[in-house]
This record gives C-alpha cells, structure tokens and sequence, in this order.
C-alpha cells in the first residue's frame, strides 16, 4: 500500500515534468523562432548596406564624378613625367 | 480436533445491490462513450472535418541562405536580397471590388487580368513572384483573405555587365545557371531544412510546432578577381571592340607568382539582373571559345627550338625567300626581313623564321613542349563550359602539321591558355596553375623549359614591345614583354576568309614578372586588324593601372637598355 502510494506520488511528479518540460521546450522554441527572424532581419538589411556600398563605391560612378564634377581626366603621355 | 469453521468460498462474491452498481456504472460509461463517437462522427461530422482541414499540421521547407560571390577585398559581386512572393488561393478568397482594384494597381496588372489570376477553380496561384518587400507590405496591408505572401530571395548583382560571365546567374528557383553560380551551386546552395507547422486552411501559420532538420546555410565564395581591374578590363575591351567595329573582345589579366585569375571579361556583355538574357552573350569566351592562336605561339616554339639545342639565341635565320612552301599553302611575312636573328624572328612576328627554327625540332619535341605549356589542354578551374582546344597528336602530324605548329596555326586555344601558357616566361620557366578562388600562399609550379632559356625569350619578348610589333602595348616607367597574334579566321566553309583574331599576351614587369595579360578581338572590321594595334593598347591599359593599383615599383631602364646591344652572329641557318 504504501509502495503504491509512493509510485502515484512519483507519477505526479514526473507527468508535471513532462508538463513543464514541454512547455518549457514550446516556450525556448519560440524565442529561438524570434531570435532566428531577428538574424534573417539583420542579414537583409547587412545585405542592403553592402549593395549600397557597392553601389557608391562603384567604379562607373566614381569615373562619373571624377570627370563630371571634378573635371578629372587620364593624362596624355606628354603630360606624364616619371620619377626615377 | 475437528474443524468447525466454514469453508470459505475462492473468490469474495460481491452483494447482488454491488453488483447491479458496477454494472450501471460500466454500462453508463458505455453509453457515453457511445453517444460522444455518435456526436462527434455523426451529427458534428462536417464542423470536425473542416475543423481538421483547416489546421492540420504541415512539414515546410525552410530556406538556406545563399552564399555570397565577393571579390578578392570583400566586394560583392553576387548576393541575395529579400523580395517577396504573392500567392492567393482564389476557393477562400473575400474581397472587395474597391480591394481588388487596389490589389491589381499593386501588382501592376489590369483588372481583366487579375480576376482570370483569381478563377475559383484553382487552389493556389501566384500573383507575383517578385516582388519588392515595399509593395507586399502594401498588399498585406489589404487585408484580403486569402491572399499571403511569402519571403523568397533573389540573386542581385552589383557589378552588372562587368562580370556577367564570370558570375553567371541563377534561375527563379535560386539555382545556379551560368558561371560561378554554376560551378559552385552546391557550395552556395547549402541544405534546406525543414520544419512542422500548423497551417490554417486560407495558408495562415497558426503555430510552428517542431524543426524537423535546421537549414544549413550556404558558403561564400571568395574569388581571385579584383573588382577594379574587372572594371578597367572591361571598359579598355569596350572601347577596343567600339573604336574597331569588332565582333566581340576578351581579357584575362593573371597574377604571374600565384595564377590567380585577377581580371576576366568579354565585350559586350549582359546585365545578369535583367531577364531575357540574349544567349550570344553568356558565355564567358575567355575559357569556352578557341581560336587558332598564330604568332602568340612562336615564342613556344623557338623556346623548344633552344631547349633542343637546335638553335642558339644568336643564329642567324634567313628569312629572304618570297614565301615559304607548307603543303599547298604559300607563307608569307609581311616585309622582307632578310637574314635576322632569332630575336628578330620574334620581334618582328617573322613567319617563314619561325617555320625554319621549327622546321629543326623533331615533331615530339615540339608536341611535347606546346603541351608542357598547356596548349591543348583544360587549365583545371573547372568553368561550367571550358574547352581544351586543339592539338593533334605529333603522331598524327603530316609534314605541314609540323610547319604550322611552329606559327600557330593547325591548332586551336583559348584565351586563358594562352596566358596560361606565358606564366612560364613570367616564372623563369615553371608554369603556374591557374586558379579562380583567392589563393594565400605562392603556388609551386612545374618545370617546363630551363630558367636560361626563359629569361633569353623574356629578353625576345621585351623586343616586340621596345622595337617591335607592339610598341602600342608600352606602359609608362616599366619594361613590357609581348607577343602580338593575328590570325585568320576559318569561314563556316571550313576556308579562311577575310576575318581576323587580333591578339596580345604580354608580361610586366620584365625585372620582376608580376602580371600576365592576354587580349583577344574578334574580327575587328575598322582601321588595322593585327593584334599590335588593336589588342597591344587594351594591354597597355590594364597593365598600366594593375601596376598602379598594386603599388609594383618601377623598373630601372638601365637594365632594359642592353637590350640595345646587338648579339653576335652566330651561324647563319
């Protein structure tokens, strides 16, 4: 009687851990959920910075402004002097 | 001692009023059970049943991020952005007219168009497979049943039509076409992985239950290119092939100490973040298209000519003769050069010398040596669609194979083996492996002809760019080494026509080999068609800024004017 009593207390108690277990697992699940679509969010937006890099330091652009706005240009060979 | 007690029965017999109870109580729950299965697969079937379409437990496939594509300094070249994709299931959907409007302003489509997207007899359609993260917000915004959108990416390439070939593109499904994206499809791909979901019927998640496998990522790949000089490459080949009227252009610009592809690049090109990609235009010619190479083969054989000992650096070759027999064909130089030395031979691209230094090699001598330089052969980076090119067998030779080898006709190579192949003069006569990933450490190369002889044809070479046919491939405060190649192009006849490859290989500096480019223009229709005006200038543009860019100290001329000494006469052959 008193073994069996025993054994239903140790039934509650490991039926609530798996209860809790679970709930627990369900609760972890989601913030790793969360924490993921943060990474994914932070990756897009790394990913849109780095095109915009890209973008701006682009060569086409750079020779466009080079010669564009500060009127830059490749010396001709006369213009050249090399310095030995 | 007799036993008075009563036997006892085996087992203890409950009361008559014990037992009817328990019998009422199993009976009862009998009845309960009974009357709940008749319930719930009887009267409330239909409210279960949909209950239980409409969320039922879903295995989804979650995505791998698609590694990147960056330059040798971390420059994209290839990554993936976020786009979104909008799919309805026309059975569930409720909206309005003044929503669908909306929806079809959105999705830019007309009205007609739209309500034919959303015919009730279909379950799932897509109204728009990519679309920007801005607009499908909008859409949502809608708040039209059955209609969701879902996160996909797209490949996005900054460099555009600078390094189409090269990166290739994917398909809508995010696998790899063309190019890196090709070749590498695995590695960027990464896995998949999957995860358990509860679905609602109109396609809403309404919990994420477990993951099932966790998606691995895939790997960037790091190339060997430098954006700048992909760049410069690019813009030198575009204003070759405009100012020339040409067919198409190509580059290759190699790291001399490593075999690192530093630039690689055709004109004209396509913008690989444009649909309907002209099919002329996607192959990288640099590694899939050959060419019989001509003159940029002499200095491979006369470098077997030395080699053998058939000749010395200083021989006389008299090249005096009108024109040179091979089998029906007459050869030709473009003026009479009279007796030269083999220098000259080089220098001045003299057709009937190389044939009579050839002429003097045994055929496997020189098979061997063209095949030593890779000529022939793949050059093992593995570009979805490289070609080997052609060279038949010395065993297979006739007499004119032999002739023509020796000027580099008869045979056939891609632009990449070509520069492949100048790797050995670059590197006192090893040949380095050629490589499209970033490399850290020198690669070791292998032999191929002996230091002497190499540092005699450098000192050949640097004559065709001093004094010879490719002055135009000089480049300011550095000795230039070179060879020009103009060849004839072979009709669809099987004839050689009127067309012309022009082409330069050339080596800087010469006091220290750093860079190897060779330039290829395909059938250049205005002003001159030989390689030294038409391929020599795009070197020198390359050359001059890698030089520039990577800080490559300048040569001391002091060195460069011995050239002016003239050898001593020899022997005259």
């Amino acid at each position: 009687m008193r073994l069996n009593l025993i054994l239903y207390i140790v039934l509650i108690f490991f039926a609530i851990a798996t209860v809790n277990s679970e709930h627990q697992y369900r609760n972890n699940y989601s913030r790793l959920d969360i924490e993921k679509k943060t990474t994914s969010e932070l990756r897009d937006k790394k990913t849109k910075l780095e095109i915009e890099e890209s973008d701006k330091s682009g060569n086409q652009r750079i020779q466009t402004i080079a010669s564009e706005k500060l009127k830059m240009y490749t010396p001709n060979k006369k213009e050249v002097k090399v310095v030995r | 001692m007799i036993n008075t007690r009563k036997k006892q029965p085996e087992f203890f017999e409950l009361s008559k009023l014990r037992r009817r109870f328990v019998l009422i109580m199993l009976l009862s729950l009998f009845i309960a059970l009974f009357s709940r299965a008749i319930y719930l697969q009887g009267i409330n079937k239909d409210f279960y049943q949909k209950e239980a379409e409409n969320r039922s437990d879903r295995t989804v496939k979650l995505h791998a991020y698609r590694g990147k594509i960056i330059d040798r300094n971390d420059n994209v070249f290839a990554v993936s952005t976020p786009i979104q994709e909008i799919t309805v299931n026309p059975s569930v959907l409720v909206a309005s007219a003044k929503q669908k409007n909306k929806l079809a302003r959105l999705l830019s489509l007309s009205r007609k168009e739209l309500e034919k997207k959303l015919q009730k007899n279909n379950k799932f359609v897509y109204l728009n497979r990519q679309l920007s993260p801005e607009k499908a917000a909008q859409i949502m915004a809608l708040k039209i049943i059955g209609v969701l959108s879902n996160k996909k990416y797209k490949r996005f390439y900054p460099a555009k039509e600078v390094a189409a070939h090269l990166v290739g593109f994917t398909g809508i499904d995010g696998d790899g076409l063309e190019g890196v994206e090709y070749f590498s499809n695995k590695l960027l791909a990464g896995e998949p992985g999957y995860k358990k979901i509860l679905k609602a019927e109109d396609g809403r998640i309404v919990d994420d239950l477990q993951d099932v496998k966790i998606p691995r990522d895939g790997q960037d790949i790091q190339l060997s290119i430098d954006k700048r000089l992909q760049y410069t490459a690019y813009r030198a080949l575009e204003r070759a092939v405009e100012k020339h009227a040409a067919m198409s252009g190509s580059a290759i610009l190699l790291d001399a100490k490593t075999g690192e592809i530093l630039a690689m690049t055709n004109y004209p090109s396509y913008n690989p973040n444009t649909k309907g990609k002209s099919i002329d235009f996607i192959r990288n010619r640099v590694v899939t298209d050959t060419f019989e190479p001509g003159s940029t083969i002499k200095p491979i054989s006369v470098s077997a000519a030395l080699e053998s000992k058939s000749i010395k650096p200083n021989s006389i070759i008299d090249t005096s003769a009108d024109y040179y027999k091979v089998g029906t064909s007459r050869v030709k130089d473009t003026h009479k050069y009279g007796k030269i030395s083999v220098k000259e031979v080089i220098q001045k691209s003299s057709n009937i010398g190389a044939i009579i230094i050839g002429e003097k090699v045994e055929p496997k001598y020189l098979w061997n040596t063209l095949n030593d330089f890779g000529i022939g052969q793949k050059t093992g980076i593995s570009f979805p669609g490289e070609v080997g090119g052609k060279l038949t067998h010395y065993k297979n030779w006739r007499k004119t194979d032999h002739q023509s080898a020796t000027f580099g006709y008869g045979m056939s190579t891609s632009l990449i083996q070509l520069a492949h192949s100048y790797t050995v003069f670059a590197n006192q006569g090893n040949i380095k492996s050629v490589s499209l990933l970033k490399t850290k450490d020198p690669t070791l190369g292998r032999r191929v002809i002996s230091k002497k002889t190499s540092d005699e044809m450098l000192s050949m070479l640097e004559s065709v760019v001093k004094d010879g046919t490719a002055e135009l491939a000089k480049v300011n405060g550095y000795r230039v080494a070179g060879k020009t190649g103009t060849s004839k192009k072979l009709g669809p006849d099987g004839k050689y026509g009127q067309n012309h490859i022009g082409s330069f290989v050339g080596i800087a500096p010469v006091s220290n080999p750093k860079f190897v480019i060779a330039v290829m223009i395909d059938t250049p229709s205005v002003g001159s068609y030989y390689g030294g005006p038409v391929a020599a200038p795009v070197f020198s543009t390359l050359m001059a800024e890698a030089l520039k860019i990577y800080s490559i100290p300048q040569d001391d001329f002091t060195e460069a004017d011995e050239l002016k000494r003239e050898a001593k006469p020899d022997s005259i052959i």
